[in-house]
């Protein structure tokens, strides 16, 4: 896996070489070339890849000084590969100037597929032949004596050797270079395809795809090694959907996605650490999976939201492995549970106080069971005063007595919207008739509801005093729905007052008053 | 009861852009809305409660629960368990002419492992909880923390506006009663 990222990032930086070698030929260390040609190379090499590698190259060469780098045993290794890649982007791009290079054991690379290259990069390139793509299917036969491969080799030595000393891990130096070289070759190749990540895709994929991003162009060095991991993460994903066997038709769509989703994953690795699991999700990426989503609602490829852009995942069906974890299904699948039920516990961690400074699952549903339990007692309690404040009351008695004004005065001030009847004693009569009225009906019926109608009913026939209207609008408070039907019994302009008014506690204890 | 005496409730800025319900519940329960749709419904049950000829000891409490239950509005789980209890019992009440015999579910609860299985301590949790919220006993993890969610958000907002009533109610019987009061709740 390693070796096809290197392979690409060493094409696409020899494909600017090869670019850059009728510029310019600063590097003349041609010798090393022969002992990498009869590497065989990956042969899904993208135009793309060797349209970048071109540009990489290209200001890279430029940079470095003329002089062979003093590293060079150190570069030697890393040169192979990146001949070797180049070997397969080049094989059929050939190098205008012919620069001359021994290389017997090279048989003839058809290095002549020019235009497939200068088709990803003329509108950069302009006229500078650049040997071209070099066909994603193709078979690449070992490299053949490319003139301008020397060159590029010797270029590609220069600013590889350049780069390790900057480089923490030489393994990396070359796609870092390659990254480098994009950074100015942006401007002058103007490649259209995605970026140093998205050549494992393409090479696997067999095609290349995907928007350029700027974002590419923007990386650092230090990234590299980010982004190089996120290659092979992106491989691995790869290499999962291929397992499934889903990949092809959905081959395309899928490039798409990795693409965007490879570009998300750099950049959310140049924001974290190498080793941090990176999630790659970004919305734009889901956008274009939404389209290809219906397409691959098959396909076990999923986004899990990236830690800085965060974003609702789409956990039904698509899952995407994280760097550095399994892949199989059975893993993805407790991968989405887990973090479903994570999130739910965040959510109740918000809910619960002070569970913010708990960490650990078990701990926390501790502090939520003790945090339910002790709003339960406190139902519990609240309930109990609720009914020592709200004395049962023997109706039977008060209907038959009348009795003392102190009874009956219990149950309206229990109800909070009875308060203002205790504003007026000398309407006692009245007042015991409602309340009669009012016991007898919540007496007779078990359903609140019906109660309550019958209650506003009720108030039809005792005197339309100030009370009965107030036991209706008091009725009306309690039950909105039965306002319509209250509505109907009483007269209209007594509704209409309270119709409106959504009563609650003290409001209606204060428009009670006003009204009686 | 000091410690939850501060039960931060009301602004709904602590919502995070999530789908589904989860959302939803923190919402739900602390609008302000809610809180009055629940007022209504629990002094409706106080009344009935009130009147009622037996009541019971918890009465009050199962009014409020009820009344809870329904201002829910039967979208959670557990609020359909309380009503559906509730109505079991009182039929049974009724038709037993008192005495209830609570039948024992027909088959003895079972691991299903696909549901509810989680091992260690979290596991044990994560039953635990199951036990307190009603009608969640035997639900797999993640719908049960919804619910517990849910329910946590909902009884917060049922401790708040008992809390109002009774301290109403309270205090319209501190003063005398025939005077009656001046301080509204």
């Amino acid at each position: 896996m390693e070796k096809e990222r290197f392979f690409s990032s060493a094409a696409m930086n020899w494909q600017r070489s090869e670019a850059m070698a009728a510029v310019e030929m600063n590097c003349g260390g041609g010798e090393e070339l022969p002992a990498f040609l009869n590497i065989n190379w990956d042969q899904s090499v993208e135009q793309s890849a060797t349209a970048q590698l071109e540009s990489a190259l290209s200001s890279i060469v430029s940079s470095p000084s003329s002089s062979h780098p003093p590293p060079v045993a150190a570069e030697s290794v890393v040169i192979r590969e990146l001949i070797g890649r180049l070997g397969s982007i080049c094989n059929s791009g050939e190098i205008s100037p012919p620069s001359h290079l021994n290389t017997s054991n090279c048989s003839h690379t058809p290095l002549s597929s020019p235009p497939k290259l200068n088709l990803s990069m003329a509108e950069g390139r302009g006229g500078v032949p650049i040997p071209g793509n070099l066909f994603p299917p193709a078979n690449f036969p070992p490299f053949a004596a490319d003139p301008g491969f020397a060159e590029r080799a010797a270029r590609y030595s220069c600013f590889s050797g350049r780069n390790y000393a900057t480089l923490p891990g030489s393994q990396f130096g070359i796609p870092e270079t390659g990254k480098l070289s994009r950074v100015p070759s942006s401007q002058s190749l103007k490649v259209d395809v995605s970026p140093l990540e998205v050549e494992p895709r393409s090479k696997l994929t067999g095609r290349v795809s995907g928007p350029p991003t700027p974002m590419e162009t923007e990386l650092k060095s230090s990234q590299e090694a980010s982004s190089v991991s996120g290659e092979s993460n992106s491989r691995k994903r790869k290499a999962a959907s291929k397992g499934k066997g889903k990949e092809t038709p959905l081959s395309s769509k899928v490039a798409e996605e990795e693409d965007g989703s490879a570009k998300r994953c750099k950049l959310g690795e140049i924001n974290r650490s190498a080793e941090k699991d990176g999630d790659v999700q970004l919305k734009t990426e889901q956008n274009d999976t939404t389209s290809n989503g219906n397409d691959n609602g098959d396909q076990k490829q999923g986004k899990e939201s990236n830690a800085k852009p965060p974003e609702p995942p789409k956990d039904y069906i698509h899952v995407r492995a994280r760097r550095g974890q399994a892949t199989d299904s059975h893993s993805l699948a407790e991968r989405v549970r887990r973090e479903k039920i994570s999130e739910r516990m965040k959510f109740l961690q918000d809910l619960v106080p002070g569970c913010n400074k708990v960490t650990g699952k078990a701990v926390m549903l501790d502090e939520i069971i003790n945090y339910v339990q002790s709003l339960q007692r406190q139902v519990e309690f609240l309930s109990m005063k609720l009914a020592t404040v709200n004395p049962r009351l023997d109706f039977n008695d008060m209907h038959q007595n009348r009795g003392p004004l102190q009874h009956s005065f219990y149950p309206i001030e229990s109800v909070p919207g009875a308060f203002s009847y205790a504003y007026q004693p000398q309407q006692e009569a009245p007042l015991q008739s409602v309340v009669t009225n009012n016991a007898l009906e919540t007496h007779c019926s078990m359903n609140p509801l019906d109660s309550g109608l019958r209650r506003s009913l009720s108030m039809q026939p005792p005197p339309s005093d100030g009370f009965a209207d107030a036991a209706s609008q008091l009725c009306n408070f309690w039950e909105d729905d039965l306002q319509s039907v209250v509505q109907m019994g009483f007269g209209q302009n007594q509704e209409d007052a309270f119709s409106s008014q959504n009563f609650h506690g003290s409001l209606a204890t204060s428009h009670m008053k006003i009204e009686l | 009861m000091a410690t939850f005496a501060s039960i931060e409730l009301g602004s709904s800025s602590v919502k995070k852009p999530r789908t589904g319900s989860l959302n939803q519940a923190q919402i739900k329960w602390r609008t302000g809305a809610q809180e009055r749709i629940y007022n209504r419904r629990l002094i409706e049950a106080l009344r009935a409660t009130r009147a009622a000829t037996a009541p019971g000891p918890h009465a009050v409490k199962e009014a409020a629960d009820s009344a809870l239950a329904i201002t829910a509005r039967g979208q959670s789980r557990w609020s359909r368990a309380i009503l559906t209890s509730r109505l079991r019992r009182r039929k049974l009440l009724v038709k037993a002419g008192g005495r209830i015999r609570r039948r024992r579910r027909p088959r003895p609860p079972q691991k299903q492992d696909p549901a509810a299985v989680k091992g260690g301590r979290v596991g044990e949790r994560l039953r635990a909880l199951g036990k307190l919220v009603p009608g969640c006993r035997r639900l797999p993890a993640p719908t049960l923390l919804e619910e517990a969610a849910d329910y946590v958000a909902a009884l917060q907002m049922q401790v708040k506006t008992m809390r109002a009533l009774a301290d109403a109610l309270s205090a319209a019987t501190i003063n005398s009663p025939a005077p009656a009061m001046e301080e509204d709740s």
